[in-house]
């Protein structure tokens, strides 16, 4: 019996248990114990390959812990705790079962080593967190999660395909650092890409994540996409297109996310541009830059988790997230406010708050090694993400124009798990060195320097000044209850349409072709009717002098040929 | 579903949290353009702030005074003005995919707390 097992197990099992539990505060506290007790592992493995098994020929290894995989790890330990915190008062055993599962397997996929075992994890995510936008048991969340399903479901097929392709080439399973150009190693690199939500792969984000649950979208937003950062930091560091797929990654959600109604949907714009920086990061693939990845993602997921909750809590207590039917709500949701406003600090990386420790980090990569306009595209990002996520976020919902809703604050339990985000928040950004000795790589980074807090400053003012001047002078767009056409457009509204219209054209060419060759029948049918029916010549009643008739006329003519002959 | 406070005789600020009542003076128009005034120094205060340390930078335009400034200010402007002519081409109903979309469908009440702060 080995001293370690996989970490992924404890949620496994833990999910198991949860089923002989009764509902109540007994299940809740066991989704609490489990990343409690995961973490307190993890945190106390040593470095290296803890856990393989071979099967059917294959070395997989279930635990590869080293530096990068601990941190992620960690805060998706971190991330399992405070979703369950926040959802304490869901009784679903579908959306436990769920929550559990899916945090086991990316917390398992982070610490596979080897293309088979991650493909089995990277499933396992999507088959568990679809139903937390199912247990919305709405006919609009079903066919949102049908499609979420298939697109992560493809991911993993691709990556599977990858896998075999990238075996037969090197005849390698390992899952480590790889060279984009062969055919395998593309195809893995499109199936992290589509969890990664790449531009014109990312629609999937957008569209399940405000379709989720309250609590679902809260912990949808920690796993998935990190995951492929993770995949992708892994896999493919250093890897250059990964610095122009990133930072078109950080642009295009921005603007989305100005005109968007749906704040859950907003914040999933947002997510999209912070996994921009992240991807960035890796494509540059210095030290720096990877650490940068590590620190953004770890600080990402905590400021993102206290944004879903805050407008979650918002849509527990109206029943909606669209900013035209909120405002006003700080008079009654003080305390969610708060919360909100500290997440929105924290991912525009405002000085003592977790983004500005992290973001910079990726920032200062691309300058130094000369990506200026890449490096002009991330700052042009981070004032844009300043303000959707900073500004438009709590102005909508907490102030704006009086919505006249007075709803009670957000539950007790609600308001801890926020509470505890938020700190944890400050924590990192007041004191990141903790943050930074747990990086990948060793970091000689100061990032509260007289420059960078007054530029930062000035960038995140101006930003708010611009805010201002927009709204005083009636240009900034008003919420509206409207969609926004994005890339999804093509197969939720061009591709049936269009494969309605060659339906259409087939069923008409098939309908001509068919009713040709009845025509044709029908003549056939009509004439041996005409002849061989009822009133046919060839079935009319002859009478016996004709036959005897016709008898001696081919007497008479077989006489003349023997005649003749 | 939202009710104006006009309409709704239940809504009394004096029973509010206490937090949100300390706030209360934010919904008036005055006390919103002395936040506004606050802003315009505290920005005008951020660029002269350039000229009085060390700017230790690594790219030529960084140097330029209130570079950080200028740059967030016309780039969040140019983007809200792209954004809103984005919506003349991007806008549609809530309806469009499908009548029974997540955006259009009212989120399950079983699921929801909704309770009224007076209630």
């Amino acid at each position: 019996m080995p001293d370690v097992f996989p970490i992924s197990l404890i949620f496994f099992f833990g999910a198991a248990l949860l089923l002989l539990l009764p509902k109540g505060h007994l299940r809740a506290a066991l989704l609490l114990i489990v990343p409690i007790l995961a973490g307190t592992m993890l945190w106390n493995l040593p470095a290296g390959n803890l856990w393989t098994a071979t099967i059917m020929g294959f070395d997989l290894e279930f635990m590869r812990v080293d530096k990068l995989s601990r941190l992620f790890g960690l805060i998706f330990c971190v991330a399992a705790f405070l979703g369950n915190l926040y959802a304490w008062h869901v009784r679903d055993t579908i959306q436990q079962v769920a929550a559990l599962l899916y945090a086991g397997s990316a917390i398992g996929a982070v610490f596979a080593g080897d293309l088979i075992s991650l493909f089995f994890y990277w499933e396992g995510t999507a088959i568990a967190s679809v139903f937390l936008i199912w247990a919305r048991r709405t006919e609009g969340a079903y066919h949102t999660g049908m499609r979420y399903l298939i697109v992560q479901i493809a991911s993993g097929v691709i990556l599977l395909a990858g896998a075999a392709v990238f075996y037969g080439e090197t005849g390698s399973i390992t899952f480590e650092k790889m060279t984009l150009g062969s055919l395998g190693t593309w195809l893995i690199f499109i199936a992290f890409g589509i969890k990664c939500a790449f531009p014109l792969m990312h629609n999937w984000l957008q569209d399940s994540y405000p379709a989720a649950t309250v609590t679902g979208t809260v912990v949808l937003s920690a796993f998935t996409t990190k995951l492929a950062v993770y995949a992708l930091a892994r896999g493919f560091p250093g890897t250059e297109i990964l610095i122009y797929i990133g930072a078109i990654m950080t642009l295009f959600p921005i603007f989305y996310a100005v005109i968007e109604n749906d704040l859950r949907r907003v914040l999933a714009y947002s997510l999209n541009n912070q996994l921009g920086f992240m991807v960035v990061g890796v494509g540059i693939g210095t030290e720096l830059a990877l650490n940068g990845t590590a620190a953004h993602a770890f600080a990402h997921i905590l400021y993102k988790a206290l944004l879903f909750m805050s407008v979650g809590a918002v849509l527990f207590r109206t029943g909606t997230a669209k900013g035209s039917e909120l405002g006003g709500l700080y008079k009654t949701m003080p305390l969610t406010m708060i919360f909100c406003v500290i997440g929105a600090a924290s991912i525009s990386a405002f000085p003592l708050f977790s983004g500005f420790i992290s973001k910079s980090l990726i920032l200062s990569a691309a300058s130094h090694d000369g990506y200026y306009v890449v490096w002009a595209i991330l700052l042009f990002a981070s004032a844009g993400v300043f303000h959707h996520s900073g500004i438009k976020i709590p102005y909508f919902a907490f102030f704006a124009h009086d919505s006249g809703l007075r709803p009670k604050e957000a539950p007790t339990h609600m308001l801890l798990a926020m509470g505890l985000t938020a700190f944890l928040c400050i924590a990192v950004g007041v004191y990141p060195i903790p943050l930074y000795e747990m990086l990948p790589f060793e970091i000689d980074y100061v990032p509260y320097t007289t420059t960078h807090v007054i530029t930062q400053l000035q960038l995140l003012f101006f930003s708010a000044l611009a805010f201002a001047v927009l709204m005083r002078t009636g240009i900034y767009p008003p919420e509206l209850k409207s969609v926004n056409l994005d890339s999804d457009v093509v197969y939720r509204w061009f591709l049936p349409r269009l494969i309605a219209k060659i339906a259409t054209g087939v069923a008409r060419v098939w309908n001509a072709k068919t009713s040709f060759w009845i025509t044709r029948y029908n003549n056939v049918v009509r004439g041996l009717y005409h002849t061989h029916g009822p009133e046919g010549r060839m079935a009319r009643a002859w009478p016996t002098g004709s036959m005897v008739i016709w008898l001696a006329v081919l007497l008479g003519i077989s006489l003349l040929i023997n005649f003749v002959s | 579903m939202s009710n104006s406070p006009k309409t709704n005789p239940n809504d009394d600020p004096s029973t509010y949290p206490l937090l949100g009542r300390m706030m209360l003076w934010t919904d008036k128009k005055k006390n919103v353009d002395w936040i506004v005034r606050g802003l315009y120094a505290i920005c005008t205060a951020l660029f002269l702030a350039d000229f009085v340390y060390y700017k230790k930078v690594y790219l030529g335009m960084e140097k330029i005074p209130g570079f950080y400034a200028m740059y967030g200010f016309f780039m969040c402007a140019a983007l809200v003005i792209c954004a809103r002519g984005m919506r003349v081409f991007l806008k549609r109903d809530e309806e469009f995919y499908a009548p029974h979309d997540v955006e259009s469908e009212e989120f399950p009440d079983d699921q929801l707390e909704k309770v009224d702060y007076n209630a």
